[in-house]
C-alpha cells in the first residue's frame, strides 16, 4: 500500500526541487575538488577577500614566492619609492584583460585601493592616503606616514573599476568565475588567456564542508581531491596509496594573552612559573597530533624575522622556585594563585590546549579556572581574564604585532585587549614600520622579539602545522609558510601553476 | 470544513504575533552584538569606526519600538533582511534550503508511516511472541536513544566501516549538476535514521490498535466467517485502527521539527533545518528569527491538517 | 521491570557516591593517555585528551541530571502556578490561559531552546532557563484537570459554599490533592529535560564544552568516530538511554497499577 508509494513520492519531489535548483555547466570529471572548512563570506577582494593572495580568480600588483619574498604579477617591477617613504609608484603590465575583456588599468587600482578601505579590513590600509592614476598604466599610492610594509599589503586582487555585480567576480587571475551554490560550492574554469599561461587543472571546484569528519571520509571516498584537515583527522591518509599529506609549517601561533592590569597575571613571576610549567611538546605530541612545533614569541622560526634567543623550556621544579621567591607559598590547599583563563567555546583545539594548559598549572600549585565562552561573551573580559588567542603571519613582522603589542591600542577591542605598554616596545614597532633599511628593520624586530619575551607578554604555545591532503600526483607543488588564515592561499595559491605528473 | 480552517488561521496570528515579539524582546535584551558576529575574526583587524558605521547602517542605534516595528513591516512585506552567517538574503537562504528538508521529511514521513505499520502490524498479529517482545522493547529503547547518537552509530557503522553510503552532503562534491541518483544515495542514511527516531510512538500505537480491534465484534465476525488470518488482519483490524492516525500524525509535527534539526545537523544536510543550527552559533537574528517563525508555521499546519483529516476520515464530527 | 528498578537505582548510587571518592578534576587531562581503547585500568576507555570515559559519564550524568532536575522544577513551577489558576478561576481566564497553553505547547520545543540559548550564550542558567520555559505546559494542563475534576467533589463544594476563601480552598484543599500527580509528572519531565540538554550540548549550544556533560561528550567524541574511537561516543549515548528507557518502563507499570482498566498491551 503505501510503501508503494514512496519511489513515486522520492522520484516526485526530487523532480521539483532538480528544477528549483541552479543547474550549472556540463558535469565535470576533470575537476579538481578542494574542500575547506568554512564558506567565504564575500568573493569580492574589496570587501575582504583573500588580501593575502591566493584568490584564484585575482591578481595583486605583487605576488608572493614560495620562500615569501615578493615579485611583481600585475605591476613590472616593485614599486619605485620616494626617499621619504611617503610615495610609491607601480607600473602595470601591458596586455592584461579582466575576464570579461575589459583591459586592466591604473584606475582599476586605484578604485580597488579606494574602495577597500571602507571595508571590514580598511584598516589593513590605513597608512595609504590616496591612490591615484597617473596614466593608464602608472599608479601612485601616497602615504600618510612612511609605512615600509606597503609592497606587503599590494598583493590585494585588482578589481575592474565600479566592481562587478554582486556574486558574479570579475578579476584578471587564473580561474574564471563559473557559480557559487552558497552553502555548497563555488566553481571555477581555467582562464585561458591568462597572462601568465594558462593553467593545467583546467576546472576547479571550492566546496565547503565545516564538519572535519565529512572532510575526510569525503577525501577517502574520493569525493574531494584535496583539504585541509586537523592533523589528528588526517593521520589515517598516511602513506595511503594515492594520497598526499603535506604538512606545511604556519605562522599560525597559539597562545594565552596575559591581562597585565590584574594581580595575578599582571605578576611577571607568575606569567614566567606558567611558561616553565607547560609542557609545550606534550601538547605538540598529542593535540596537535606532531604537527606543530612548540611556540616561545610570536614570530615563527620558519621567517627570516625570528630571533632564535628567544625559547624556552619545561621546568615545573624551577617554576615552583620562582613562585617561592615571588612570594607565591602554596595555601594549605596546595593553591598558590589562581586566575581564569578563557577560550572560544567552539573551537576544540583552543580547549583542548585551555585543558592542557589547567592540568600544566595544577602541578606548579597555580589554579585556572576554564571558561569557554562566546566571542561576544569574551570581549569585555579581555582586560581582566587570560584569554587562549591565535593569530600570526608570515608576512612582515609589522603584521599584527603592530596593533596587538603598542600600547596606543592598549584596550581597543582584539587590539591589545591586555592593555600592554612598555615604551622600548613602542619605539622598536614604530621603528620597524617606519624605516626602510632593511637592517634597521630586522634589528628592530630582533629587540622587539626579546623584550616581549623578556615580559612574557603572552605566554605561546605552539605553532601549528597546517595539514593539506592531495590526491594523486602533482608537479609544482610547493609549501610556504602559510598564515593564521588560509582558506585557498596555503599551498592551494599556485593551483594554476599545478601540473599532474605524468 | 471552512469554517475550521478559519478558525485554525485565526488562531495562528496572534500565536504568530505573539512569537516575533517575544524573539524580538529576547533579541533586545541579548548581551550579543550583531556587528561582532557579522565581523567574525576580522573583527580584530576592524576599527571602531567602521564598526560604528556599520551599527548605524544597520539601525541598531535607533529606539526599539521603531526596530521592531520596521522589522515586523519588512517582515511582513517579503523582505526578511540579510543573514550574516551565509552572507546572502534570508529569502534565499530559504528558497535554497527548503525544498531539501521537505523532500527529506517527506520522504522519512512516508517510510516511517510504511515502517511503522507493517512492524505494528506484525508486532500484534504475533501478540506476546519473542518478535513482538523484539519490537515493542526496540520501539522503547529507540525512544529513549537520543537521535543524533542513532545518526553518528549510523554513520560510524553504513559509512566508516562498510562504506557503503557516503557520510553526509547533498552530492558527491566533484558533481556540478545534482544527478537525482547521487542524490538518493546520500538521502539514504538521514531520512532512514530520521523516520525510525519517529517511529517508536507510531509502532506502539499501531501495535495496541490492532490488537484492540482484533477483539472487536467485527472482527471476530470475520474470523469466525472462516476468513484468512492475514485478510481479517490488513482488511478489518488495520482500517479501522488507521482512523485516527493522521490525527496523531499533524499533532507530531513539533517532534519532527526537532528531528530534523539534529538530523541534518550531523549528516550536513543543506536543509533550512541545520541552518537553524549555525544561524544559532553566529547569533544570526534575521535568520534565525524567520526559522523559528516557519517551524512555527509548520506546526500550525500540521494542527491544520491533522483537524481536515480527522474530519474527512470520521465524518460523524463533520456537524 | 525489575531490571529498570536495578539500572536506575545503580546509577542513582554511582551519581551520588563516585564523585565524592574520585574527587576528579574536571579539568585534568593526561596527554601521555590520550585515546586508549577499553582496558581494565579504563573499562570504557580514554577520550582524546586522556580522561577516563567511564568516570566522565558518571559525571555527566550527574551534570544532565541536575539540570534536568531543576529545569523540571522550573517548568512545574510555571506549569502548576498556571494550571492552578485557569482550573480555580474558570470561566474566561480559564479559555485565555488553556489558548496559551495550547499555543505554546505547539511550538517546537528545541527551535524555541535554540533561539534563546543563542541569544544569551550557551551556560546552565540558559539551558534550564530554555528547557523550563518550553517544558510547563503538560504540568498545566494535568494541574487543571485535576483542579476541575475537584471542584466538583463534594469535600470542595463544601468549603466553597461554607463561605471559605478561594486562597484558602486552593490552599488547603486542592494544593495537597495535586502534589503526588505533580511529583509523577515531574518524573515524567526530567528524561526530557535531560535529553533536552543534550541535544543543545551535542549542538554546541549547552553547556561549556570543557564541562563533562553526556551532550558535549557526544560531540567530542564525533570528532574521533573516524579515526575508529567509538568507545568515547558509544559510552554516553549508553548513559542517556539507560535511565531514560529505565523510567519509561517504571512509569508505564506505575500507570498501569494506579489504572488496571486501561491496562496497556505491552509485552515488556
Amino acid at each position: 500500500m503505501l510503501s508503494r508509494l514512496w519511489p513515486a513520492a522520492l522520484v516526485a519531489v526530487l523532480a521539483l526541487t532538480a528544477c528549483s535548483a541552479p543547474s550549472t555547466a556540463p558535469a565535470a570529471d576533470d575537476a579538481f575538488v578542494i574542500a575547506i572548512s568554512s564558506e567565504f563570506e564575500t568573493l569580492d577582494p574589496v570587501k575582504g577577500y583573500a588580501p593575502d593572495g591566493g584568490s584564484m580568480m585575482f591578481d595583486g600588483l605583487m605576488t608572493r614566492s614560495a620562500d615569501l619574498t615578493l615579485r611583481p604579477a600585475l605591476a613590472t617591477a616593485p614599486p619605485v619609492v620616494s626617499a621619504d617613504g611617503l610615495s610609491a609608484v607601480f607600473t602595470l603590465r601591458q596586455g592584461v584583460r579582466f575576464h570579461d575583456g575589459r583591459p586592466l588599468t591604473a584606475k582599476d587600482v586605484a578604485y580597488t585601493y579606494t574602495s577597500v578601505k571602507g571595508s571590514p579590513i580598511g584598516g589593513d590600509y590605513e597608512a595609504i592616503d590616496t591612490v591615484t592614476a597617473k596614466d593608464d598604466h602608472t599608479v601612485e599610492f601616497r602615504l600618510k606616514h612612511a609605512y615600509a610594509p606597503l609592497t606587503q599589503r599590494t598583493t590585494l586582487g585588482i578589481v575592474p573599476e565600479g566592481g562587478f555585480p554582486a556574486g558574479k567576480p570579475i578579476g584578471t587571475g587564473p580561474y574564471t568565475f563559473v557559480s557559487w551554490t552558497p552553502g555548497d560550492k563555488v566553481v571555477m574554469t581555467a582562464n585561458k588567456d591568462y597572462w601568465g599561461g594558462a593553467p593545467a587543472i583546467g576546472r576547479v571546484v571550492v566546496a565547503f564542508a565545516a564538519d572535519d569528519n565529512v572532510r575526510a571520509t569525503r577525501l577517502a571516498a574520493g569525493e574531494f581531491d584535496a583539504t585541509i584537515l586537523p592533523p589528528k583527522a588526517a593521520a589515517r591518509f598516511e602513506n595511503q596509496r594515492g594520497l598526499k599529506v603535506y604538512k606545511v609549517d604556519s605562522a599560525d601561533y597559539r597562545g594565552i594573552m596575559w591581562p597585565f592590569k590584574q594581580k595575578v597575571t599582571g605578576d611577571v613571576a607568575i606569567r614566567k612559573a606558567m611558561s616553565l610549567a607547560i609542557d609545550r611538546q606534550a601538547m605538540v605530541d598529542t593535540i596537535l597530533a606532531g604537527a606543530g612545533k612548540p611556540a616561545y614569541g610570536p614570530v615563527s622560526p620558519d621567517t627570516v624575522w625570528h630571533n632564535p634567543s628567544v625559547t624556552g623550556r619545561t621546568d615545573p621544579e624551577a617554576a615552583r622556585k620562582l613562585l617561592d621567591e615571588a612570594g607565591h607559598k602554596p595555601g594549605p590547599d596546595g593553591i598558590r594563585a589562581s586566575f581564569t583563563l578563557m577560550y572560544p567555546a567552539g573551537d576544540s583545539l583552543r580547549k583542548e590546549l585551555s585543558l592542557a594548559v589547567a592540568s600544566d598549572a595544577k602541578k606548579i600549585g597555580i589554579d585556572v579556572k576554564l571558561a569557554g565562552l562566546d566571542w561576544d561573551a569574551i570581549e569585555p573580559r579581555m582586560a581582566r581574564d587570560a584569554l587562549m588567542m591565535g593569530y600570526g603571519s608570515p608576512y612582515d613582522p609589522d603584521y599584527v604585532n603592530f596593533e596587538l603589542f603598542h600600547s596606543k591600542f592598549a584596550g581597543q577591542g582584539f587590539f591589545n585587549p591586555g592593555h600592554y605598554d612598555n615604551p622600548k616596545v613602542d619605539a622598536a614597532l614604530e621603528k620597524g614600520r617606519a624605516s626602510t633599511d632593511q637592517a634597521v628593520r630586522r634589528q628592530a624586530y630582533q629587540d622587539f622579539q626579546q623584550l616581549v619575551h623578556d615580559d612574557e607578554a603572552w605566554t605561546y604555545l605552539a605553532f601549528l602545522k597546517h595539514v593539506y591532503v592531495i590526491r594523486g600526483d602533482y608537479q609544482g607543488v610547493t609549501p610556504s609558510v602559510d598564515a593564521h588564515e588560509h582558506a585557498t592561499g596555503g599551498l592551494f595559491r599556485d593551483l594554476h601553476t599545478w601540473k599532474p605528473a605524468a | 470544513m471552512l469554517r475550521i480552517v478559519l478558525w485554525r488561521l485565526a488562531f495562528a496570528v496572534p500565536l504568530l504575533l505573539a512569537v516575533t515579539a517575544a524573539m524580538f524582546a529576547l533579541a533586545a535584551n541579548s548581551p550579543f552584538d550583531p556587528v561582532r558576529q557579522y565581523l567574525g575574526d576580522r573583527a580584530m583587524v576592524t576599527s571602531p569606526e567602521v564598526v560604528a558605521r556599520i551599527r548605524a547602517e544597520w539601525g541598531l542605534d535607533r529606539p526599539l519600538l521603531e526596530q521592531y516595528a520596521t522589522w515586523l513591516g519588512n517582515l511582513s512585506s517579503g523582505q526578511l533582511g540579510e543573514s550574516h552567517s551565509f552572507n546572502r538574503p534570508v529569502l534565499d537562504v530559504i528558497l535554497e534550503r527548503l525544498p531539501w528538508t521537505l523532500l527529506a521529511t517527506g520522504c522519512a514521513i512516508v517510510l516511517m508511516l510504511a515502517g511503522s505499520l507493517v512492524v505494528g502490524t506484525l508486532a500484534a498479529w504475533r501478540k506476546g511472541s519473542a518478535l513482538d517482545r523484539i519490537i515493542t522493547g526496540g520501539a522503547l529503547a529507540n525512544e529513549s536513544a537520543p537521535v543524533f547518537w542513532l545518526a553518528l552509530a549510523a554513520i560510524y557503522v553504513f559509512a566508516v566501516t562498510l562504506r557503503w553510503l557516503p557520510a553526509g552532503g547533498l552530492t558527491d562534491a566533484g558533481s556540478t549538476t545534482l544527478d537525482p541518483l547521487d542524490v538518493a544515495a546520500h538521502m539514504v542514511l538521514p531520512v532512514t535514521v530520521l523516520a525510525i527516531s519517529q517511529s517508536s510512538w507510531l509502532v506502539l500505537y499501531v501495535r495496541e490498535s490492532v490488537i484492540a480491534t482484533l477483539r472487536e465484534d467485527f472482527v471476530l465476525g470475520a474470523r469466525s466467517r472462516g476468513l484468512r488470518e492475514r485478510t481479517v488482519v490488513v482488511r478489518h483490524a488495520l482500517r479501522a485502527a488507521l482512523l485516527p492516525f493522521l490525527t496523531l500524525l499533524g499533532a507530531r509535527v513539533p517532534e519532527l521539527v526537532t528531528g530534523a534539526i539534529l538530523v541534518e545537523t550531523v549528516f550536513s544536510w543543506p536543509g533550512v533545518a541545520s541552518a537553524t543550527v549555525q544561524a544559532a552559533l553566529s547569533v544570526d537574528f534575521p535568520l534565525l528569527a524567520v526559522l523559528t517563525l516557519l517551524g512555527t508555521l509548520a506546526v500550525v499546519a500540521g494542527n491544520l491538517l491533522a483537524d481536515l483529516a480527522y474530519r474527512i476520515a470520521d465524518p460523524r464530527t463533520a456537524s | 521491570m525489575r531490571t529498570a528498578a536495578f539500572v536506575l537505582v545503580a546509577l542513582g548510587l554511582a551519581v551520588l557516591l563516585v564523585p565524592p571518592i574520585f574527587q576528579l578534576d574536571q579539568q585534568l587531562v593526561d596527554l601521555r593517555a590520550a585515546g586508549l581503547p577499553p582496558s581494565p585500568a579504563h573499562p570504557l576507555g580514554t577520550d582524546e585528551v586522556g580522561r577516563d570515559v567511564l568516570l566522565r559519564c558518571v559525571y555527566g550524568l550527574r551534570v544532565s541530571f541536575l539540570v534536568g532536575l531543576v529545569a523540571a522544577l522550573v517548568s512545574m513551577v510555571i506549569g502548576g502556578t498556571l494550571g492552578l489558576a485557569a482550573g480555580s478561576a474558570g470561566g474566561l481566564v480559564d479559555r485565555l490561559l488553556m489558548r496559551v497553553v495550547d499555543g505554546f505547547s505547539s511550538l517546537p520545543h528545541l527551535l524555541l531552546g535554540i533561539f534563546i540559548v543563542a541569544m544569551f550564550a550557551p551556560s546552565p542558567v540558559a539551558v534550564v532557563v530554555s528547557v523550563g520555559i518550553t517544558h510547563w505546559t503538560s504540568a498545566a494542563r494535568i494541574v487543571r484537570s485535576e483542579v476541575l475534576s475537584l471542584r466538583g467533589r463534594p469535600f470542595v463544594e463544601a468549603a466553597i459554599s461554607g463561605g471559605a476563601s478561594r486562597s484558602r480552598v486552593i490552599y488547603r484543599h486542592l494544593l495537597p490533592h495535586l502534589v503526588p500527580h505533580l511529583l509523577l509528572a515531574m518524573v515524567l519531565m526530567v528524561p526530557h529535560a535531560i535529553w533536552h540538554e543534550t541535544a543543545l550540548s551535542f549542538l554546541g549550544l549547552g553547556l561549556p564544552p570543557h564541562l563533562a556533560s553526556l551532550g558535549n561528550m557526544i560531540n567530542d567524541g564525533q570528532r574521533s568516530l573516524l579515526a575508529g574511537n567509538w568507545w568515547s561516543s558509544l559510552a554516553p549515548g549508553l548513559f542517556i538511554l539507560a535511565p531514560t528507557l529505565a523510567v519509561s518502563v517504571l512509569s508505564q507499570r506505575w500507570r498501569d497499577r494506579l489504572n488496571p482498566r486501561m491496562r496497556s498491551e505491552l509485552a515488556l
